[in-house]
C-alpha cells in the first residue's frame, strides 16, 4: 500500500546572523594557506601525488607530503562550483541546493541497533539500512538519506549493500560515507548508473553523493582519496570531512583546530578540481573535544561556540557546506541529555544556512541506532523550522476586528477567527499529543509507536523490477572481485 | 558553618544579534496597539488608577472602568521611562547594570508544589523552600537575581512578604517578587527593601527589589496589582508587567494578534506608572501561551509559540524600555527530553535579540512544580547558550601555526605545551559524561540532585547584619498582625 509521502519541509531561514567576521574569516583562512604552503598534506596515494606533480604542487616522494603554493589553490578553487544538484529517485526529491534552504539527512554508520520490539542490542545488519531508509522516506524533516547503520552482515561489499538497501527503500538522494577505494567506487557508478538510466543522465541528476573523511593531523586517506576521484570524474558530489579532536590530533584552540581541518579539507578538494575541473564538491568540518582526563571523544562540551562558524568557512572558499546537527553523546532516547545536547544546533546552524545537514537518530556518538530517536531528534528540527520562519503581520493576522469584537475581558473562543486559525495557531509537537483520559503522552513511547506505524504503512515505490536485478547481479559481482567477507 | 563567596554572575554576553521582526512589522504591531488602546481600551478597577489616568487626558468610563488612551498621550508617557537603570543587590558586587549588552536571568518563581529535598514526595511549597532555593540561586553564575521560586504557603496571607524574608536572608543578589499585590502588602514590602538598601537614596540608586505584575488576558489589569506597582514606583523600585494572553482563548488564534493584545495590555499598564511616576524604572514582559486545541490548557512552549519570547524583546526594545524575556518554563513534568528539548532555544533567541532579563530556570509542569535538580539542568543548558553566542577567539596563540607546524601530518598535539595550557580552558559539563569508580556513566539527573545537597551543605552566603534581620522581623510581625491577624 502506498501512503502519500509528505513534501520535504526543508528550513527556510529568515534570519541570518554572522559567527566569524569578515577578518576573522580572512584570519582563518590565511592560516590554511600557511599551513598548506608551509607544512603541507600527506597523500598516500601515487594517484594522487601524480596529479599534484603534473599541476606543480612540491610533492616530497617519501613522505608523500604535498605542499601548495597559494596561487595553485586560488587557481584550483576557481572551478568550484558554489551551487548543486543533489537528485532523488523520484525528481520531486531532487535538492537544488541554494542561499537560505537547508536540507538535512540522518546521521549514518552506526554499528549497533537496539531492535524496537525486543529492545534486544546487536551489531548493525542491511535489513536495518532498509528499515530506517523507509522511515526517513516517511519523514519531512528528512531531505536525504544516509545509510543509517553498516551493513555488517556484509564483508568488504557491505558499502554497496548499503546503497542498494537505501535506494530500495527511499525515493530520496543517498549520500554514502563509506565507499572507499576505487574499485568499490565503480560498482557505486555502475549502480547509480543503472538507476539514473544512463552516464549522461547520472552526471546531470547524480542520485547519490559521497562524503570521505580526512585523517587528523593533516593526512588523506588512500581509499578515500581514490575512492573520491572515480566519483569526481563521472560528475557524483564528492565532499571532504574533517573530524578535529582539539588536544590530540588538533590544536587545543579552535582557531588552530579550524585552520589545521580546513586545509585537509581545501587540499582534497583542490586534488578534485585538478582531476575533473568544475566537478561538484563539498566542504565539512566537524569539531570535536578530547575529554582531559579519560581522552574520550566528546562531542558537546560545555563550550562549543562557533560550532557553526564552520559553515562560513565553507562559504567563504565558494563552497557548499555539509554541517552537523543531532549525534548526541547521550546513550539512549528520550533523556534530558539527548535532548539538551542537540536540541540547540538546528537554530544554530540554520542562521548561517549550510546547504546540507546531517545527522538525525543515532545516539552514543553516532554509533547507537534507537530507531525512534529519529523521530525526536524530527521534533527538535521541527521546532527550530518554525521558529526561524518569517513572522505573518498583515491585517487578518493582527485581528484588530476580532479584539474590538471581544474588547477588555471577554474571550476569543466564541470567534469565527479562531476558528479559521487555530489550527495554524498551535502546531503540535511530540510532547503535546493527548492519551484517551487528556493527559500528555509520553514523548519516547509515543516515538516508538510512531516509527511502527510508519513501518507498517509506509512502503515507498519500489524500483523497477529490472533495475533491481541489474543492482543484485552488480552486488554479486562486487562481492565475487571484492571478496565475500 | 561560615559563610561563603558568592560567585560573580556569569550573563549571556552574545557577540552575535538577530532581529526577527523588520522595521516595518514592528510598525505594523505598534499601529495595532495604539489603535487598542485608543478604541477598545483595558479594564481598570482601580480609582485611584482610573483618576491619575484621567488626570493626563485618558478618555476613562468611570462606570464601566474602562480607560481609553488617544495614541499622542501613550507615546509622549512612554517616552519618560528609562531604557536602562540599574538593579541593585544587597551586595554592590552583583549589581546588575542593564546595558542592552548582557543577559540576566532569575529562577522562575511562583510554583505551589515541591518535590521534597530529603523524602522526593510531592508536596505543597513552603518558605523553607524559598529559603533554601535563594542559597542555591546565591551560588550559581547563571542566575543573575532571584524569584522566590516557590509560594511560602505556610504563611497564607502574608506570604509574599515572608518569601522577601526568606530571599533577602538567602542570597546577596537582586530579589524580583511577584506576588506582593495590593498597596498595604507593598508599603511593608518596601519597608524590607529599604532596610536591604540602608536608606531611601541607595534604595533608589540600587533598588534591591523589584516587582512583577501580571496583566488579565484580554486587556484588563488587576486592582491590586496596579496598586502595588504605583507604591513601588513612588519608593523608585522598578516594576514590570506581564502579558499572558493565550493564543485563541483570550487572545485572536494568530500570533500577531495575540502580540497586539498582550503589548496592550503591558502598554497601559506602563502608561499609568510613568503618568504618576515620570521616569520610574519600568520593564516589559510578553510570556504568552498557546492553547491546546482539545483541553483548552494552556502551553509555554508549542512548535511556533515559543516565537513569542524573541518577538516580546522587540517589542520592548521598540518601545524603548528593557524586557524581562521568558525563558526556560518547560511544561515537562519530570526533567527528562521534554524539559531539555523546550528549554533552551527561546533562551538562546532571546539572548540573540537583546534581552536584558528573563526568567527563569527551575520549574516544571509550566511553571508549578520544583524539582530542585531541575535548576542544576536548567543551568547547564544556560551554560551551553552563554558559551554558544559568545563568539571566538581568532589570534597568533589560537590558530597555534607554530604549533602546527611542529606537530606536522600524522603527529599528535597531546604532548605539546599549547595543548596543556590549553585544553584546561575549554569547558565541560560537570553533569553529562560523569562516570562512576567503575567507568559506568551516570544518570545527568542523579548528578544534579547530589550537586543540589552538596550545595546545600557547603553553600553559605554572607548573612544579613543581625540588625537587619530583627528590622525584617519586626516589620513582618507587624504586617502579620495588621493583614494576616
Amino acid at each position: 500500500m502506498l501512503i502519500q509521502r509528505p513534501a520535504l519541509e526543508p528550513l527556510r531561514t529568515a534570519y541570518r546572523l554572522s559567527y566569524l567576521n569578515d577578518g576573522q574569516l580572512d584570519a582563518l583562512q590565511e592560516a590554511t594557506l600557511t599551513i598548506l604552503e608551509d607544512v603541507g598534506v600527506r597523500f598516500p596515494s601515487d594517484k594522487a601525488l601524480a596529479i599534484f606533480n603534473a599541476h606543480g604542487a612540491k610533492v616530497e616522494k617519501t613522505s608523500q607530503v604535498v605542499k601548495f603554493p597559494r596561487d595553485l589553490v586560488f587557481q584550483a578553487l576557481k572551478t568550484i562550483p558554489r551551487y548543486f544538484t543533489m537528485a532523488a529517485r523520484l525528481p520531486d526529491f531532487d535538492l537544488h541546493l541554494q542561499d537560505n534552504v537547508t536540507y538535512f539527512t540522518t546521521d549514518g554508520c552506526g554499528v549497533e541497533t537496539v531492535e524496537l520490539d525486543t529492545g534486544h542490542r546487536r551489531p548493525s545488519c542491511k535489513a536495518d539500512v532498509g528499515m530506517m531508509a523507509r522511515v526517513a522516506d516517511y519523514l519531512s524533516s528528512v531531505a536525504f538519506y544516509w545509510p543509517m547503520v553498516s551493513a555488517q552482515d556484509f564483508g568488504p561489499a557491505a558499502p554497496l549493500h548499503e546503497m542498494d538497501a537505501s535506494w530500495n527503500n527511499t525515493v530520496k538522494h543517498v549520500q554514502s560515507e563509506t565507499i572507499m577505494g576505487e574499485l568499490p567506487a565503480r560498482y557505486a557508478v555502475e549502480m547509480a548508473t543503472i538507476l539514473a538510466g544512463s552516464r549522461q543522465e547520472l552526471r546531470r541528476r547524480p542520485n547519490f553523493s559521497l562524503v570521505v573523511c580526512t585523517i587528523a593531523p593533516l593526512v588523506q586517506d588512500k581509499e578515500g582519496i581514490e575512492g573520491a576521484l572515480v566519483l569526481a570524474e563521472a560528475g557524483i558530489p564528492v565532499g571532504f570531512l574533517a573530524m578535529p579532536t582539539l588536544g590530540t590530533t588538533a590544536p587545543a584552540t579552535m582557531a588552530g583546530a579550524l585552520a589545521m581541518a580546513d586545509a585537509e579539507i581545501i587540499s582534497a578538494a583542490l586534488l578534485m578540481q585538478l582531476a575533473a575541473p568544475g566537478c561538484p564538491v563539498f566542504h565539512s568540518l566537524m569539531q570535536a573535544w578530547a575529554d582531559p582526563l579519560t581522552g574520550s571523544y566528546v562531542s558537546y562540551p560545555l563550550d562549543s561556540r562557533a560550532r557553526y562558524g564552520v559553515v562560513e568557512m565553507a562559504h567563504h572558499w565558494g563552497m557548499p557546506s555539509l554541517a552537523a546537527c543531532f549525534g548526541t553523546d547521550a546513550h539512549a532516547p528520550g533523556t534530558w541529555q539527548s535532548a539538551a545536547e542537540p536540541a540547540l544546533d538546528t537554530y544554530l546552524a540554520g542562521l548561517v544556512s549550510p546547504e546540507i545537514v546531517t545527522g538525525m537518530g543515532l545516539s552514543e556518538t553516532y554509533t547507537l541506532l534507537y530507531p525512534e530517536q529519529l523521530l525526536l531528534d524530527s521534533d527538535l528540527y521541527h521546532r527550530a523550522r518554525y521558529y526561524l520562519m518569517a513572522l505573518d503581520i498583515n491585517d487578518e493576522t493582527l485581528a484588530l476586528d476580532a479584539i474590538h469584537a471581544v474588547g477588555p475581558g471577554g474571550h476569543f473562543l466564541g470567534q469565527k477567527h479562531t476558528r479559521q486559525h487555530m489550527r495554524e495557531a498551535m502546531v503540535r509537537s511530540i510532547t503535546q499529543e493527548l492519551d484517551a483520559s487528556s493527559h500528555y503522552r509520553d514523548p519516547h513511547e509515543l516515538a516508538r509507536e510512531r516509527v511502527r506505524w510508519i513501518l507498517e504503512n509506509h512502503h515507498p515505490e519500489p524500483l523497477e523490477e529490472t533495475k533491481q536485478r541489474e543492482l543484485a547481479r552488480i552486488l554479486s559481482a562486487a562481492e565475487k572481485e571484492l571478496g565475500n567477507g | 558553618m561560615g559563610s561563603s563567596e558568592t560567585p560573580p554572575l556569569q550573563p549571556i554576553r552574545p557577540a552575535y544579534h538577530v532581529r526577527i521582526l523588520s522595521d516595518e512589522q514592528l510598525g505594523q504591531l505598534t499601529a495595532g496597539v495604539l489603535q487598542v488602546l485608543d478604541e477598545v481600551g483595558v479594564h481598570c478597577p482601580s480609582v485611584k488608577a482610573m483618576n491619575i489616568y484621567a488626570e493626563h487626558g485618558a478618555r476613562v468610563d468611570f462606570e464601566k472602568q474602562v480607560v481609553r488612551i488617544p495614541p499622542d498621550i501613550v507615546k509622549k508617557t512612554m517616552s519618560c521611562a528609562p531604557r536602562f537603570y540599574r538593579m541593585g543587590a544587597r551586595s554592590a558586587a552583583h549589581d546588575i547594570q542593564l546595558d542592552g549588552k548582557a543577559l540576566y536571568c532569575a529562577t522562575d518563581g511562583c510554583g505551589i508544589e515541591t518535590i521534597d529535598f530529603t523524602t522526593h514526595q510531592r508536596r505543597n511549597s513552603t518558605k523553607d523552600d524559598v529559603a533554601k532555593m535563594a542559597r542555591v540561586a546565591d551560588y550559581l553564575s547563571s542566575i543573575g537575581f532571584y524569584w522566590p521560586i516557590v509560594s511560602a504557603q505556610d504563611f497564607p496571607e502574608t506570604a509574599p512578604l515572608h518569601e522577601l524574608d526568606a530571599a533577602f536572608n538567602n542570597t546577596v543578589k537582586h530579589i524580583q517578587t511577584e506576588t506582593v499585590m495590593g498597596a498595604e502588602t507593598a508599603r511593608y514590602a518596601v519597608k524590607m527593601a529599604r532596610v536591604i538598601a540602608g536608606d531611601n537614596a541607595t534604595m533608589r540608586l540600587r533598588p534591591p527589589l523589584s516587582l512583577l505584575v501580571c496583566c488579565i488576558s484580554p486587556l484588563a489589569l488587576d486592582k491590586d496589582g496596579l496598586e502595588s506597582a504605583l507604591v513601588f514606583a513612588e519608593a523608585g523600585l522598578p516594576v514590570g508587567f506581564m502579558s499572558m494572553a493565550t493564543t485563541g482563548l483570550t487572545a485572536p488564534a494568530t500570533l500577531a494578534g495575540t502580540v497586539v493584545i498582550g503589548d496592550a495590555e503591558i502598554i497601559s499598564a506602563l502608561v499609568l506608572i510613568q503618568m504618576a511616576v515620570p521616569g520610574a524604572p519600568v520593564f516589559h514582559s510578553f510570556m504568552p501561551g498557546v492553547m491546546h486545541p482539545r483541553t483548552g490548557g494552556y502551553l509555554s512552549s508549542s512548535r511556533e509559540g515559543s516565537l513569542f519570547y524573541p518577538v516580546g524583546a522587540e517589542m520592548a526594545h521598540r518601545w524603548g524600555v528593557p524586557t524581562l524575556a521568558g525563558v526556560f518554563g518547560t511544561d515537562g513534568q519530570i526533567p527528562g527530553w521534554e524539559s531539555a528539548s523546550e528549554a533552551a532555544s527561546s533562551l538562546m533567541l532571546c539572548a540573540l535579540t537583546g534581552a536584558e532579563t528573563g526568567s527563569g530556570l527551575g520549574l516544571l509542569e509550566s511553571c508549578t512544580l520544583l524539582y530542585p535538580e531541575s535548576i542544576l539542568l536548567d543551568d547547564d543548558l544556560y551554560q551551553r547558550v552563554r558559551v554558544e553566542v559568545a563568539g571566538l577567539e581568532v589570534d597568533p596563540e589560537s590558530l597555534a601555526l607554530d604549533v602546527i607546524k611542529d606537530v606536522g601530518p600524522r603527529g599528535s598535539f597531546l604532548k605539546h605545551r599549547h595543548t596543556r595550557v590549553n585544553l584546561r580552558h575549554r569547558l565541560y559539563s560537570d553533569l553529562t559524561g560523569q562516570t562512576t569508580a567503575n567507568g559506568r556513566l551516570r544518570d545527568v539527573v542523579e548528578v544534579a540532585r547530589e550537586k543540589i545537597n552538596w550545595i546545600l551543605q557547603n553553600h553559605q552566603p554572607q548573612p544579613l547584619q543581625a540588625a537587619q534581620q530583627n528590622e525584617l522581623n519586626r516589620i513582618l510581625e507587624a504586617a502579620d498582625h495588621q493583614i494576616g491577624g
